[in-house]
């Protein structure tokens, strides 16, 4: 007599960089859990490079690190959303907090993806202006792929607006990266080791 | 599972398209991690042994060791920080069909030392000098990495994004490899040294170290400071013909 077994059917999980970058619009708490993980990830990244001293200079690394991209959204994203709003483009403050902890989350997940390299490079690297310009690379292509996370987003919401709107709105958005780039690179410059610390 | 894996090393030369696409798809991904691991750790070894043939003796058996696991600790180190660069440009993968491709990568490139190891051997047995010597060795290893990351591009898109995701990748690739490398030379080994040591101390970086490779094959030469005091202190005591980077070893 055979026997018949329930069978399970294994659906694919999708992987955490995944779920961190995807597109997809969820609640607000939801989001703000994204953004926290981003920030979390980023921090990763700031204690690899701390390692290069040790002590307490592990815990400014971490904090500096996450504290560029957190700076970016409190201080950035809300600013975004104004200017946006003022020129009438058809975004909403749920839609805005998706797109930028989705960025931001993109950019924490870079910066830990690096964080094993970036352990080594620090902890080996003798020179302290190689070991700043290492970081530095990690901060740029982190932020420079957090950023293109952001104006996709961003873009991919103005699709029915005329050309003049759209074309304001790529203005203001294009104001908004370099406004983000500086104060991501401002707090950033607290990190110890891009003052020369040994 | 042999004859699988014997397929593998087949299909990392003939079909790196299929091997991508075995990776994207995920499945059962051991026969090619066994392949890939194989042919990372013999195909290093026998170019790290050949590299070393330079200088003979012990440092053969070091150079057959280490050029494998520098291979394979840089590849431990780069798979997060590729699966996260391709997930945050819009391409995630599983990070078991991440750590596939990568290794499939490696170890394709691996094979690609393996066919340059008679030509360096050969290039050395006629006299190549050690300077020289270390900048081959590199052109070997950019010719591998060329093999490797047009298996990484299949896996992740032959198009502009996929471009952009591998370029980043190799970026992070070459520096981290490079670094890795870098802390467990010798791998040519000193001619002058009496001894071979399995380590040497830590001083400066691989960039430094390319730089000054680079110069010295042109006749340039650039002593650390360490070594300029001691020449200093030589030359006070008795003046002689200068001994340039005759304490640096790759």
């Amino acid at each position: 007599m055979e026997q018949s077994f329930p069978t399970m059917i294994s659906v694919p999980r999708p992987s955490l960089g995944a779920r961190l970058t995807s597109p997809e619009t969820h609640g607000a708490a939801q989001e703000l859990a994204r953004l926290a993980v981003g920030l979390g990830l980023a921090a990763l990244y700031g204690l690899a490079l701390g390692a290069r001293s040790g002590g307490m200079s592990l815990v400014q690394h971490a904090l500096a690190a996450s504290a560029g991209l957190a700076a970016v959204a409190v201080l950035g994203i809300p600013a975004l959303f104004v200017l946006l709003a003022l020129v009438n483009a058809p975004v909403s403050p749920g839609a805005m907090l998706s797109a930028g902890a989705r960025s931001l989350a993109s950019a924490g997940f870079v910066l830990a993806g690096l964080a094993p390299s970036a352990a080594l490079l620090a902890v080996t690297i003798e020179s302290s202006d190689a070991a700043a310009f290492v970081t530095r690379a990690g901060l740029t292509l982190a932020g420079g792929i957090g950023l293109f996370q952001l104006a996709s987003s961003v873009r991919a919401m103005l699709h029915d607006l005329t050309p003049e709107a759209r074309l304001k709105c790529n203005a203001l958005l294009f104001c908004f990266s370099l406004f983000a780039i500086m104060l991501a690179a401002r707090v950033w410059y607290s990190l110890p080791i891009l003052k020369g610390a040994a | 599972m042999n004859s699988q894996v014997l397929s593998v090393f087949d299909e990392l030369l003939r079909s790196p398209r299929a091997i991508a696409e075995r990776s994207r798809a995920g499945g059962d991904l051991r026969p090619l991690f066994v392949a890939s691991l194989l042919a990372l750790v013999l195909g290093a070894g026998v170019f790290g042994a050949t590299l070393a043939t330079s200088r003979g003796g012990l440092q053969l058996l070091y150079s057959g060791v280490k050029l494998p696991l520098s291979m394979v600790a840089t590849m431990l180190l780069v798979v997060p920080a590729f699966h996260a660069i391709a997930a945050g440009l819009g391409r995630p993968l599983s990070f078991s069909g991440m750590v596939g491709l990568t290794l499939a990568a490696a170890g394709r490139g691996a094979l690609v030392l393996v066919a340059l190891s008679p030509l360096t051997w050969l290039c050395f047995d006629r006299g190549l000098t050690y300077h020289p010597g270390v900048l081959l060795a590199v052109a070997c290893y950019g010719l591998a990495g060329v093999a490797a990351l047009d298996l990484v591009l299949k896996g992740v898109g032959f198009d502009a994004r996929g471009f952009a995701i591998v370029s980043l990748f190799a970026g992070v690739l070459f520096v981290t490899g490079g670094q890795t490398a870098w802390m467990l030379r010798p791998f040519l080994g000193r001619p002058s040294a009496p001894s071979v040591p399995f380590f040497r101390h830590r001083e400066s970086s691989f960039w430094d170290a390319v730089q000054q490779s680079s110069l010295s094959s042109f006749g340039v030469y650039q002593l650390s400071k360490a070594a300029a005091d001691g020449e200093a202190a030589v030359r006070a005591r008795a003046p002689g013909p200068r001994l340039e980077n005759a304490d640096e070893s790759r």
